[in-house]
This record gives structure tokens, sequence and C-alpha cells, in this order.
């Protein structure tokens, strides 16, 4: 069964087109009847987008505004706009009406789910930390709201504006294009420029702007960005730039015989934002879904129903194991690196990962669960200090530090990741759980750190000198 | 100079009478007309009362020159033949307010207020935004950014104002090609805490709308 599925992946991947899809709708039906009078008045209403259009490949192609926002009266955001029926919000179901492609491989992408992907997590982060206000500046416009349309035809202001990839459309589609293709230029440039990636991927729990920047990567872009072709049609690695990768290069872009790809998340082998990482399987549904599975859970068979990510059911098609994922990722990088090279760089990120959960992220939370279990804590998140501290041990140090050695930047492994994990476990988590625990804390700490002597050993050897902390540097043989 | 045989003492008596009888009759016209255009004389019925209040914060109530249109300065049609007829069709939504639905229910106003609104938009239409002509002139709507001048001189042409400026007063409905009662009413149901189609229920007049 897995081998079908890999050679239905390769071929997947082989028969795709090596850049952008090409739009097939034919250029004489752009240009809606009607659609000029809008630019005459935008021109002086709206100076600043109009122009963004005119500059832009839509506008030179002859499309206009009633192409993008034509809808039919009956769609439920419709609204009559000096005599002609139109929508605010251009979904990304309205831009595939061209961009088949694109539409059909964000759609089941992590970017286009990503309003239920965190629907475990919001509650705790927009009721009890957080409140309204911040789900519609902070949260959604990162993740994507769900856009209400009122009973008088406004779009609810607590949902609109909003440019959040995961953005649920009122026609019911995910996404939204303009998250990356700011609007009303989609340059293709803005969207290959690793700032587009960053008004969301930056701070504590994707702290990729940093790590991109500070890695070798990230310095090679910086000096190059001249020669990095940015607005060439074609946008391949290795072919069309060489001078280094940006975020789009290895997570979506064309390399070689690796096709481009609008799903963002599909050369991503671990899953590095959770408590304990897990390589991943990609499950592709008949529908043209895709959902990620941890590894430990066993995959379903092509044929039989499981649940998508936003609860419904569907069929399955089939399932990508976590290492052809990888072997995707890695034809990107031997656009550049020798073959040994990308392995051992793998191995050396996936050490970093293996050691975050083996020596953090596994023993914190097994004590957690315990604490829960034995109601030394309440169920409530964030009511008590010891939750911020886990919270902020795997989600913001623990992800930072796996981040950090994915994308090669060795400070944000160490210093900005690992080392703050280590810091908080060891001075902060460990003397949290034994207040609350008390008498107990001792052997729940045996149990789940202690007795893996590899990795916290050295917590039983309290007599080693610390030259590092200056004491002891005088001192011979240690004695 | 003879006098005509027939203006005798008596019919010019009559002609004096039936002339002063006539002005006083257009002076109580003018009156009538002018009381009954009053946002005190609209409001004096609760329903109205409603449909007020958003009115009473938009810039036709306050504008910055102090200029205040009430009910009737756009409402009622200028010259005073076509506001005595507006007047006189006016008393159809007196019988209305009477004797058919409770629009002094807020809930009941609310699940009317689209097909009320739908009607005064066709009106301005049909009158060609005349009542609007009463204080705006084309040519000298500036406006305080350069491009509403340009907007109005280059754009407005063959267009009524009714075409571009709807929900400026009132309460917000969607365009009719556009509206959706379903959406309306959840949104009505939202509004007021009722169950899930007991808007339609009650627009239909099948269940009285809760007193609040």
């Amino acid at each position: 069964m897995k081998i079908t599925a890999i050679i239905i992946f390769l071929f997947f991947l082989i028969i795709q087109p090596l850049f952008a899809a090409k739009v097939k709708v034919d250029p004489s039906e752009f240009g809606v009847e009607g659609g000029n009078a809008c630019v005459d008045c935008h021109f002086k209403t709206s100076a600043g987008l109009a122009e963004q259009w005119k500059k832009s490949r839509h506008g030179q192609l002859g499309m206009n505004c009633l192409d993008c926002h034509q809808a039919k009266t009956e769609d439920s955001d419709a609204i009559e706009h000096e005599g002609f029926t139109i929508a605010t919000i251009v979904s990304p179901k309205d831009c595939g009406r061209c961009h088949v492609t694109e539409y059909q491989q964000n759609s089941s992408s992590v970017h286009a789910n990503a309003v239920s992907l965190i629907s475990k997590r919001l509650p705790a982060m927009a009721q009890n930390l957080g409140g309204k206000a911040i789900v519609a500046a902070g949260c959604d416009q990162c993740h994507g709201s769900v856009v209400k349309v009122k009973g008088d035809g406004t779009l609810d202001k607590a949902t609109w504006p909003n440019s959040g990839i995961g953005r649920v459309n009122p026609d019911g589609s995910k996404g939204s294009c303009s998250s990356c293709h700011g609007r009303h230029e989609f340059s293709k440039a803005q969207a290959r420029d690793p700032s587009s990636c960053m008004r969301c991927h930056s701070g504590p729990d994707s702290p990729d702007r940093a790590i991109f920047e500070a890695s070798k990567h990230g310095m090679a872009f910086a000096a190059n960005k001249d020669k990095m072709n940015l607005d060439a049609d074609s946008w391949v690695a290795g072919k069309d730039y060489t001078s280094g990768p940006t975020c789009v290069t290895c997570h979506m872009g064309a390399a070689g015989k690796l096709p481009p790809n609008h799903d963002v998340g599909l050369r991503n082998s671990w899953n590095l934002n959770t408590v304990v990482s897990e390589r991943q399987q990609l499950v592709i549904f008949e529908d043209g879904d895709k959902m990620d599975l941890p590894e430990s859970q066993e995959a379903p068979d092509p044929g039989t129903e499981t649940t998508k990510i936003d609860g419904t059911l569907g069929t399955v098609k089939m399932v990508i194991p976590p290492d052809r994922r990888r072997k995707a990722m890695s034809v990107v990088c031997l656009e550049c690196h020798g073959k040994s090279f990308v392995s051992s760089f793998m191995e050396q990120f996936d050490s970093v990962v293996e050691l975050y959960n083996a020596k953090f992220g596994k023993p914190a939370q097994a004590i957690m669960e315990a604490l829960y279990d034995k109601e030394l804590l309440t169920p409530t998140p964030f009511d008590e200090a010891i939750e911020f501290t886990y919270w902020e041990l795997w989600h913001d140090e623990g992800t930072r530090a796996r981040h950090g050695a994915a994308m090669a930047s060795p400070n944000h492994t160490w210093w900005e990741g690992m080392y703050l994990v280590a810091r908080n476990f060891y001075s902060k988590f460990l003397p949290q759980v034994k207040e609350i625990a008390g008498k107990e804390a001792e052997a729940l700490i045996q149990k789940h750190v202690k007795s893996d002597t590899e990795n916290h050993g050295w917590m039983d050897q309290p007599n080693k000198l610390s030259p590092i902390l200056g004491y002891g540097n005088s001192k011979p043989d240690g004695k | 100079m003879r006098w005509p045989a027939f203006l005798n003492l008596k019919t010019i008596g009559l002609l004096l009478t039936g002339g002063i009888a006539g002005a006083v009759f257009i002076l109580v016209l003018i009156e009538f007309d002018h009381a009954t255009s009053s946002e005190a004389f609209c409001t004096s019925c609760h329903s109205m009362e409603i449909v007020a209040e958003p009115y009473r914060q938009s810039v036709h109530y306050s504008p910055t020159s102090g200029v205040r249109a009430s009910c009737g300065d756009c409402h009622v049609s200028r010259g005073l033949i076509s506001a005595t007829w507006d007047h006189v069709l006016g008393t159809k939504d007196l019988l209305k307010q009477l004797f058919g639905a409770d629009y002094d229910n807020p809930v009941v106003n609310l699940v009317h207020a689209p097909d009320a609104a739908f009607k005064a938009r066709e009106w301005f239409r049909k009158t060609d935004s005349d009542t609007c002509l009463r204080c705006h002139v084309l040519d000298a709507i500036k406006g305080s950014r350069a491009d509403t001048l340009k907007v109005h001189q280059e754009e407005a042409e063959g267009k009524s104002c009714i075409d571009c400026h709807i929900n400026l007063v009132h309460r917000k409905v969607p365009g009719k090609k556009v509206f959706k009662r379903d959406a309306w009413n959840r949104m009505v149901e939202e509004e007021f805490g009722l169950e899930a189609g007991m808007a339609e229920k009650i627009r239909q007049g099948l269940v009285a709308a809760p007193q609040l």
C-alpha cells in the first residue's frame, strides 16, 4: 500500500508544471462590461489602490474591478454599489476562477486551515488571557476570522477587515490570497520576499523572521536581494536564481524537478509547534483536502473514512509517510548543496528535535498530566503560574529551539531556544512542581526526569566544580 | 364706463368671499403641509420615533453648517400641490399605524424596515431625488476631499442622488436586489434574543412580538 502511495505521490509531483500554473482563461474574457466605470470613480476616491491595480499584471491584461469583485445577487455578501452587484471580499474561490491550481493547492493546506487548527488553543487565549478585541486585531489577523455578514448586508466589524491566511469567507472558501499577495498590485516579487511571511511568522510561536534573518540563508538573501530575480515569471531555484533561498523557495517554490506548490506545509516532515514534536504523515482525501497525522497514529487505509481538520468526515485517498515529505524538502536543498551535506544537516536538525522531546518536552508533559490527574492543578488553563511556565517552555522557547535548528540559526537553536528551555525547566518549572506537589514532587521528578540519567544525571552530582561560574578554578582535580 | 350687468353687489360679495376663502385655504394648506412635515409631527407616532433615532445620529440632523433637514424636507415633495398630495397618500401610513401591525414595537418595526426602505428609495428614484435638491446643488458639492468635487462633476451625469447615496440617514438596509429576508430576520432575532424563525412569524403577523 505504502509503495503505491509513494509511486502516486511521485507521479503527482512530476506531472505538475514547473512553475506557477498558467491561467487558462482566455484574456478576451477579461474586462467585465461596466467594470471600467468603477475605475473612473476609484481613481478619484481611492487613487492609491486604483494606481496599484493599473500597474499590476491584472490591470495590464485588461482586467477591471468587476473581474474579481463581481457577485451574484444571491451571494450572501453581495452588495449593491453604484448600480453594480459586487462583493467587498474577493475570496480564494473568486481568485480560483482563473488561478485554479493555486486555489486547489492552497485550500487544503495548513494555511487555509489556520482557523480550525487553533480551535483548541484559541478559547483559553481569547477568553482567559485576551478578549474579543484581541481576537479581532490579534489572533484573527494572522489565523483568519470567520467573516460574518450581518442581515443588513454589512460585514461584522469583529470579523472584517481581515487578511488572515485561514479566513473563512462568506462563500465558504477558506483562506485569503491577499494575506501574501498584497492587494491591489499582487506583485510576485512581494509575495516571494520573506517580508510577506514575516507579518505573521515572527514572535514567540513562529519566530521564523528572526531565525531566517540570522541564518546563512537570510544572510545570503539580504546581501543578494537584487540578484534574486524576484519578479521573474519563472522562478525555479538553481535556474532562475541561485543567491539564496527565501521562505517560498523551500516551502512552496520550484526547485529542480520539484514543482511549486501552494500547499505550504507539504514538505514539512515534523510538527514543531506542539509540546512534543512528532513526524507527520500527510493524509490526502478524495475531495482534495489534506491533513497532517502524527506518526504515532495509525495511517487510515485508502477508501476508509476519517475525521478531517474541520471535524467533518472525509474518504482517504492516500497517506504520504513523513520521509517522503522530507525527501521533497531535500530536493530543494540539493539544488545548492551536496547529498551528504543535506542528509547530515537534516540529521543535526532531527537530533535537536529529538533531544528537545526526550529531555524537556516529554518529561514536562508527563509531569503536568500527573499534576492535573492528582488534582494539584485545576484544569482551567492559565489560572496557575506553572501553566504559563509550561506553555512558554514548549510553545515559545521550545518552538524557537526547534525552528532554529530547522532553519539553521545557531543562536536561536541554543541561546534563544534550547538554553531558555533548559533555564525554564531547571530553574522555574521543576521548582514550581516542587512547590505544588510537595512531598509527591520528588517521586514525580525521579520518575520523569532523573531516571533519564543521560540527560539529567548531572543534577545528582552536586559536588562537581563549576569553572563556568568561576568556582573551583583554582582547585586542582576538582577536589 | 358701465359695470357689466352681472357684477352686482351680490356677485362681488361672493367673489370676494370666495377669494378670501381660497386664500385662507391656501394659507391653511401651507401651514398644514409645514406642520405635518416637521419632525415633531412625524414622531408623534412612536413607530416613527424608532425610525428617527438613527436620523438624529446622522449628518442630515447635525451637519457642521447647522442646516437641519427635517423629515418632510426629504420625504415630502416640493410645491404645494405635490406636498399636499404626498400628505394625502400619507394617510395610508396613518391608517396602517392605527389598524395595521404594531409598528410601535421595535421588533415589528425592524422586520418591516426593509420594505419601508425599498419604498422610500423607489420614491426618491421616481422623483429623481428632487427633494435632495432643496438644499444640494450639484455644482456646489465640493466636499472636504478633492475627489468629492471631481466625482460629482465627472461621474454624476445622468445619475440621481439616490443611485449612489443610500443608507445615509436611517438604519442600514441592503439594496433590494441583494436583500436576503432570511439574513435580515436572523439579524433581528439575534438583536432581540428571539428564537430562530420568530422574526418571520412576527412579520407575517402569526405571533405577537414580545413586549420590550
